[in-house]
């Protein structure tokens, strides 16, 4: 533990200072005092900090201007639902957000939320809890959002496995052709009309169910 | 009588008028009725309601009634089983423009006044008019991704062939709307009770029409609790739905409305006035500021002893709410596991309830009589 702790605080040669961009937060939290202590703990890093304190001002328009890294957000603002559209909408990218509460009791919170939620932290934002909490969510954010993106390869990947073999099936059965042939006609195709192979699939198997 | 394994519960409400069943069972006695000591807890986002529920922090909660699909289903949260024995209320929402879209719908179509309910192909000249002048698209606002709010906007807006890619529906919490549609930032909106009203005696808005208008009483809010709860204390949840129940055949009964709303008014549930609580309860959709209300005798629906089965999850209910989760793109329909809705919508559970809330009648006629 202590090591880790070290590790974090090692200050980084300048020149690789330089490589790292700024991270810009957008906090909403309506306790200004705190909001100013946790800017003031965050200065000389590489976090910076746009403070939002009234939720009747316009968050959405702030992540318009700002676009934001990261989201601060206390977990009991009514604001909370607007970030919850923002992942359903699609010209925002998806942000980590770090929710934290004040309160003791909800740290059980933490394991029910998951999509877009990168940290969860109970108790007051101290100052010198902060940087490594951000680190971490950035991190973690990053690397759900790698998984997500594989995922959504491997679907796509088997929907075409898919599309293909069906493809394959109709033509072997209406042009009484062999696995083999039927795949080779196929893939002649797709490379004489430049087309994907699972383009081709989707036209034979339309092409042939109305046949 | 029943005997409830817990007797302690803490039930989550989002301050709105159609949370009327909850405060009217905790404060006309119903929960105490029942051997129960509630709770409530007010809560500012449906987010972090749903997070408490699935955390167990709250042993229930009132929920938009896509709620349960949606945490069922693992939609924008965690994978958690959530059930529903008790639909709380139907209708409610109301669509509400601000001053300055009114204008412009007056102007661009050159009429003097509009006719309510509007009909949605008046904002038609208002779109293109604004994307020929490069100006920026119209915003409106819904409570939550998965709730009838943000379906029935959208219904609305399809009579008239108009879609997201002519204006942009965000999500703005109930209680930033109206200062939301004052400043500009939305130009109008799709919220519940009182919010509307709120609106249109503060001269900011226009209700152009309510959600009664678009769904004939398609339920809005439901009580929900995990699975796995109901599971291990099946008469506290019998218990709870029948205090509730009750609650609801209270508020059936117009007079008792103008009573609920007073109650609703305090600060620890609303912290509104009367004057913007009372109409919907009681049948009045305020109009405008310069206008009469309507009468919009379901505008909050939460019994009816001509049709008994408005409290029931029906499974045709949640069918159907799965198909506008599915028309709006949120879901396709090969994610949809077969008996989903058998497992959120609990008929049996509410059945169950119904006969001990007509046992606990008969003794209650015998001993009278």
């Amino acid at each position: 533990m202590a090591r880790k702790d070290s590790l974090q605080h090692t200050a980084l040669p300048k020149e690789q200072k330089h490589l790292i961009p700024e991270l810009r937060i957008l906090l909403i939290d309506e306790n200004q005092q705190r909001a100013e202590s946790l800017a003031s703990a965050l200065n000389n890093s590489r976090y910076k900090i746009s403070h939002l304190a009234s939720p009747h001002m316009s968050l959405l328009k702030q992540v318009d201007e700002i676009q934001p890294d990261i989201i601060v957000i206390d977990i009991e603002s009514p604001s909370r639902d607007i970030l919850e559209s923002l992942s359903a909408i699609s010209h925002y990218n998806p942000k980590p957000v770090v929710m934290f509460s004040a309160e003791q009791d909800t740290d059980t919170i933490n394991q029910s939320i998951e999509s877009g939620v990168s940290a969860y932290v109970v108790g007051d934002l101290q100052a010198d809890r902060v940087k490594p909490i951000l680190d971490a969510a950035v991190a973690r954010f990053r690397e759900f959002q790698k998984l997500k993106e594989e995922l959504s390869d491997t679907k796509q990947q088997l929907a075409s496995r898919n599309l293909i073999d069906q493809a394959k099936r109709l033509l072997m059965k209406k042009r009484s052709l062999s696995e083999d042939d039927a795949f080779k006609a196929m893939r002649k195709t797709a490379m004489d009309t430049g087309q994907k192979l699972d383009d081709v699939a989707k036209t034979l198997i339309s092409l042939l169910n109305t046949i | 009588m029943i005997e409830p394994e817990q007797t302690d519960l803490t039930l989550g409400f989002i301050p709105l008028t159609d949370s009327a069943p909850l405060i009217v069972a905790k404060e006309m006695g119903f929960f105490s009725q029942w051997g129960l000591n509630v709770k409530l807890q007010k809560q500012n986002s449906w987010a972090t309601l749903r997070d408490k529920l699935h955390a167990g922090l709250l042993d229930a909660t009132q929920m938009l009634a896509p709620m349960p699909l949606a945490s069922s289903l693992g939609l924008g949260c965690a994978k958690v089983k959530v059930i529903t024995p008790l639909v709380l209320s139907l209708n409610g929402n109301a669509i509400t423009l601000s001053e300055k879209l009114h204008q412009e719908i007056l102007q661009e179509n050159n009429i003097a006044h509009v006719t309510l309910p509007l009909a949605a192909y008046l904002l038609q000249k208002v779109i293109s008019v604004r994307n020929k002048q490069n100006r920026p698209k119209l915003k409106f606002a819904t409570v939550f991704p998965y709730s009838c709010h943000y379906y029935q906007l959208r219904d609305w807006l399809a009579s008239a062939k108009i879609s997201e890619v002519d204006l942009d529906i965000v999500v703005v919490p109930p209680v930033s709307m109206v200062a939301f549609l004052e400043s500009g930032e939305i130009d109008g909106c799709c919220v519940g009770g009182p919010w509307n009203a709120k609106a249109v005696r503060a001269g900011i808005g226009l209700t152009a029409l309510t959600s009664f208008d678009i769904w004939q009483d398609s339920p809005e809010k439901v009580l929900g609790l995990l699975a796995s709860f109901q599971k291990a204390k099946p008469n506290t949840v019998i218990a709870l739905t029948a205090a509730l129940k009750q609650a609801c055949i209270w508020l059936e009964n117009i007079p008792n409305r103008f009573e609920a709303a007073r109650l609703l008014s305090s600060d620890q549930y609303l912290d509104a006035s009367v004057d913007v609580i009372a109409p919907s309860l009681i049948g009045s959709c305020l109009t405008h500021i310069t206008m009469p209300p309507r009468a919009i005798p379901s505008y909050n629906q939460f019994s009816k002893s001509s049709n008994g089965s408005i409290n029931v999850p029906e499974y045709i209910r949640g069918e159907w709410l799965i198909s506008q989760m599915i028309n709006a793109g949120q879901l396709k329909n090969i994610d949809v596991p077969a008996d989903l809705v058998r497992q959120v919508f609990r008929p049996d559970i509410y059945q169950q309830m119904r006969l001990k809330l007509e046992d606990q009648a008969v003794q209650f006629f015998r001993r009278s009589g």
